[in-house]
This record gives C-alpha cells, sequence and structure tokens, in this order.
C-alpha cells in the first residue's frame, strides 16, 4: 500500500530518514535502504536542509524508488528560486517520486557553506502554494503545464517552547494546510505526555500529523539537546537512563523504539530521524515491535 | 544615498481610508535630495489626500513634519508631543525611517508612502540609477571603481555575458554593460592586466547569508 493510501485509510505509518552521502558514493546509502525495504512504508530523503552541501534529495529519491522503496523527497526555499524549484519539481514527479516535505531549512550562516548565497524566494507557505499550482497545471508565473503533476505534500512545523510559540506553532500549521499541506511532521518528541497538547491541537487542522522520533545517540547528544532546547522534552530522566545503562547504544535505541510504541493511536505515524546511525533503523523497528 | 519613489496615491489612501488625522512625515536626507519624501512632497502630498477625501465627502486632517533624519531615534522623538493627537502616521522615508517610527510608537500604525529602491546615484536632473548592492565586500578596487554587483544584470564576476552588445546588456538597451565599462576605466587607467584577474567565487556571507546585519564600533558604542 502506498505512503498516500496508508495514510488516507489511517494505517499507522512508518517513515526512516535517510540522507544523502557528500559525494557520490551511494553504496551506503543504497545498503541501509535495502535493510528496511518492507519494514518502512516510506524512505524521507533531507535535501541540504540542515546546511550541510550533499546530493540532492532528488537523486536519492530516485535512488529508493530504483530499489523499489517509496520516497518522500524534502524541499525548501534556501537554496533555489522559484524557477529552479518548479523545475526540480516536475522532474521530481517523472523520476517517480509522489511525496514531498516543504521542510524548514536551517540558516546559511549555520552550515557549512557560509559564503553561498541565500535565495528564499519562496517562503514554506509560497511553495506550498506554487506546488497546488502545479498540481493545478500553472507554473507561478500562470502559464499551462503540459501535464500536470501530482504529490502528496506535507509540511514541517517547528519547535515551541511555551504556550505563546505553540499558538504561533498551530498559526503557522494552520496556514500551511490551507496552503496545501496534506500532513504535518512534527518536531522531535522526546516526552509523549509534554507533546499531547500540541497533537491534540494539530488534530484540529483535520490533516495527519506525523511524529518525528529523534535518536538520541549519546548522553552528549541528550544534554546537547537539553541545555539548547530546555522545552524540548529531554529530561534529566532521560539522560541518566542513557547514562546508567550497561549498554548506552542499545538504550538508545530503545528508548527511540520505546516511543514509537507510546505514540501509536495518538499519531498517524512516526519519521525515524537517525543523523548517521541509519545501519541501526533495524533495531529502533525491532524495539517498536514494527 | 538610498532612493525612492512615492507610492501611488491610491495605496496609500487605501492604506489611511478608516482614519481622520494623519501625521505625515518626511525626512530631510537622502529622499529629499531624491525628491520622493522632503518637505515638499509632504506638502504635496498632504494637499493631494486632503482633496481625495473632500471629494468623497470626507474630511482629513494632516500635520506636516520633515525630520532632519528620520533613521534616527533622537529626531523621531520630536514627533513625540503630536503622535497622541492621530489614527496614524504616514512616512515619507526610506524603509529605514519608518521602522524607527513604528519601534518608537509601538501602539500607533505607521503606513509608508514610498517604495525604497535602492543605494545610487544622480544621472542628471531627475535620474537615478542604482550603483552600490551593499553587499558588505567592496570590491570596487579591483574593478575600476565600478560595481559588477550593483550594476551587471547578472551580477557576473568575471568580465561580461553573450549578452553584452555595442556597449549595451541584453536585459535593455539603456542598460549599460557594466563590463564594458569597467574595462573602458580600467583602459583609461593602464591596468588591463587588472581584467584578465579571476574573482573568485564571492563571500556571501557578509551580505544577507549571515543574516540581518549590525555594524557595532566597540570605540562608540555605549
Amino acid at each position: 500500500m502506498s505512503f498516500q493510501k496508508r495514510l488516507a485509510s489511517g494505517e499507522f505509518v512508518v517513515l526512516a530518514e535517510m540522507n544523502t552521502p557528500k559525494g557520490v558514493d551511494i553504496s551506503q546509502l543504497i545498503t541501509n535502504a535495502r535493510k528496511v525495504k518492507g519494514r518502512v512504508d516510506a524512505v524521507s530523503v533531507p535535501d541540504m536542509d540542515n546546511g550541510v552541501m550533499r546530493m540532492s534529495a532528488l537523486a536519492g529519491g530516485v535512488l529508493m524508488q530504483q530499489q523499489g522503496i517509496e520516497a518522500i523527497i524534502h524541499t525548501y526555499g534556501r537554496d533555489r528560486n522559484r524557477m529552479a524549484l518548479q523545475g526540480d519539481l516536475l522532474a521530481a514527479h517523472v523520476l517517480g517520486i509522489q511525496n514531498l516535505i516543504v521542510a524548514h531549512s536551517e540558516a546559511m550562516g549555520n552550515g557549512d557553506h557560509r559564503d553561498a548565497k541565500t535565495v528564499d524566494d519562496l517562503d514554506e507557505i509560497g511553495l506550498l502554494k506554487a506546488i497546488q499550482g502545479l498540481q493545478q497545471g500553472k507554473d507561478l508565473a500562470g502559464f499551462d503545464l503540459e501535464g500536470a503533476p501530482s504529490f502528496t505534500t506535507g509540511c514541517t512545523i517547528a519547535s515551541f517552547g511555551d504556550a505563546v510559540a505553540l499558538n504561533a506553532v498551530l498559526a503557522d500549521a494552520k496556514a500551511k494546510v490551507e496552503a496545501g499541506a496534506q500532513f504535518i511532521v512534527t518536531p522531535p518528541v522526546f516526552d509523549v505526555a509534554r507533546c499531547e497538547a500540541l497533537l491534540d491541537k494539530l488534530k484540529g487542522l483535520g490533516v495527519p500529523v506525523i511524529a518525528t522520533i529523534f535518536l538520541l545517540k549519546s548522553v552528549g547528544i541528550a544534554r546537547y539537546i537539553a541545555l539548547n532546547e530546555p522545552n524540548a522534552g529531554v529530561t534529566e530522566a532521560l539522560i541518566g537512563r542513557i547514562r546508567k545503562a550497561s549498554d548506552r547504544e542499545q538504550e538508545c535505541l530503545r528508548i527511540a523504539g520505546e516511543t514509537i510504541v507510546a505514540l501509536k493511536g495518538k499519531v498517524a505515524g512516526v519519521k525515524i530521524e537517525t543523523l548517521g546511525w541509519e545501519h541501526r533503523l533495524g533495531a529502533i523497528l525491532d524495539y517498536a515491535q514494527i | 544615498m538610498i532612493t525612492a519613489e512615492r507610492k501611488p496615491l491610491a495605496e496609500i489612501i487605501d492604506s489611511i481610508d478608516d482614519c481622520r488625522r494623519i501625521l505625515l512625515v518626511g525626512c530631510n536626507e537622502c529622499v529629499t535630495v531624491c525628491s520622493a519624501g522632503g518637505r515638499k512632497e509632504v506638502a504635496m502630498l498632504a494637499s493631494a489626500l486632503q482633496m481625495d477625501f473632500m471629494k468623497r465627502g470626507k474630511t482629513l486632517d494632516v500635520r506636516e513634519m520633515t525630520l532632519e533624519r528620520q533613521c534616527d531615534p533622537e529626531y523621531v522623538e520630536q514627533l513625540a508631543p503630536y503622535i497622541g493627537q492621530v489614527d496614524a502616521v504616514v512616512s515619507m522615508a526610506c524603509g529605514c525611517g519608518v521602522q524607527e517610527v513604528a519601534k518608537r510608537f509601538r501602539d500607533k500604525r505607521v503606513f509608508p508612502a514610498v517604495n525604497t529602491k535602492f543605494m545610487g546615484a544622480s544621472e542628471g536632473p531627475g535620474i537615478w540609477a542604482e550603483r552600490c548592492h551593499g553587499c558588505g565586500n567592496c570590491l570596487l578596487g579591483l574593478t575600476g571603481g565600478i560595481c559588477p554587483i550593483a550594476r551587471c544584470s547578472k551580477r557576473l564576476l568575471n568580465g561580461p555575458c553573450g549578452g553584452s552588445s555595442h556597449g549595451k546588456c541584453e536585459v535593455s538597451d539603456e542598460i549599460d554593460c557594466v563590463w564594458q565599462l569597467i574595462w573602458d576605466r580600467l583602459k583609461e587607467l593602464g591596468q588591463e592586466d587588472r581584467y584578465e584577474e579571476i574573482i573568485e567565487a564571492k563571500d556571501w556571507s557578509t551580505e544577507r547569508a549571515g543574516g540581518p546585519r549590525k555594524i557595532v564600533r566597540e570605540d562608540l558604542a555605549q
């Protein structure tokens, strides 16, 4: 069953995130993807959202499709103007990509090409509307297309620290749904109870919500997040659990798996981000009983 | 200077249509020089707005003021005695001035009456042209004092594109090909060898890639 059909039917959706290489050696990407084939519903391929130059998501998505794995590719406005974005979206469709995530992108100054020119021609709402337009057979200049693409398109939303920020996030999510987002991907969920208020309110928008599972790979990473994003839900108890574990790696994987289990019934699905530990996705799925 | 052009009257009217009293504020600096928002333009716009309101059977009180510099808090403060008496402020300064007024008077609506265009210079009476992009990393020393970032349609750094023809740009024959100008200038200076030097991919982190910019002079900052 396709990702879109699974979302529509209300079946729990499991997505794995796979980053393309910084280079042309795709062996690791393909090996990791093959390992989760049949165990996840689709693989999401980020572009250069985090500011690190790498192989484009379009190529990564096509590689997934070639392996018989449904792909979701990220798109955003920082690096491409409306011409390039629309051109790439048409290309994505004809190359078999059926799903998009209009993603937030890191500021250029926080990436690995700090001297690059920022484009930012379209923001996320503008890009969602552009995708809607393409699907209706029109480009952003109003010209007719020879054949319109079709996508299942989602959006991301920002993390929030307090009730005021939560309201801003909800307003943003509402605007994105109105602009054409068909599903919403949340920020990383570490504490399911803490996220329930957000999840409840997002349900009111009438589109499926997919929770991000961010693998905490070490005590150091957990501490870093707790320090820099105190409201993210990485608690002292959680950090302590990793620190005290006899096998910390396994404990991190177990935590990710348990979070998925805790989210079942509360969200439409999960997107698992392992950031370099894609080879451990299988273990997370085991712990999640998937 | 920062150049600007007055917005269409209909757009300004639309923004203040629910107002009965406004403060119309000009600036004595750049927008005065480019005849967009100085004392004279303030008076002309005030009359035009009042006439339009009168024609539609409405009234509009306009208090006219022109500050020495609207981008400077010290001068913006001069609006304070009058701000409580108006429904909104209409600023004829560049975007910097509009924002300074909005920052100082947080509970008052502020509308721009001009479109801020570019940093430019006068080419003759009534003509201003773009000269500087404010990229934060000036390379005029390499290009004979003529900027390819601001003045080349494609921002090319290493000579003209194929669209340069008889010294004009392919975008419009009213635009000089800046690389023709640079070449001519380097020849005049006897620095033709400069033309052969390859300018590396530009560091845009000093432009907007690094986020909104700020200058802090430690010796002056308090």
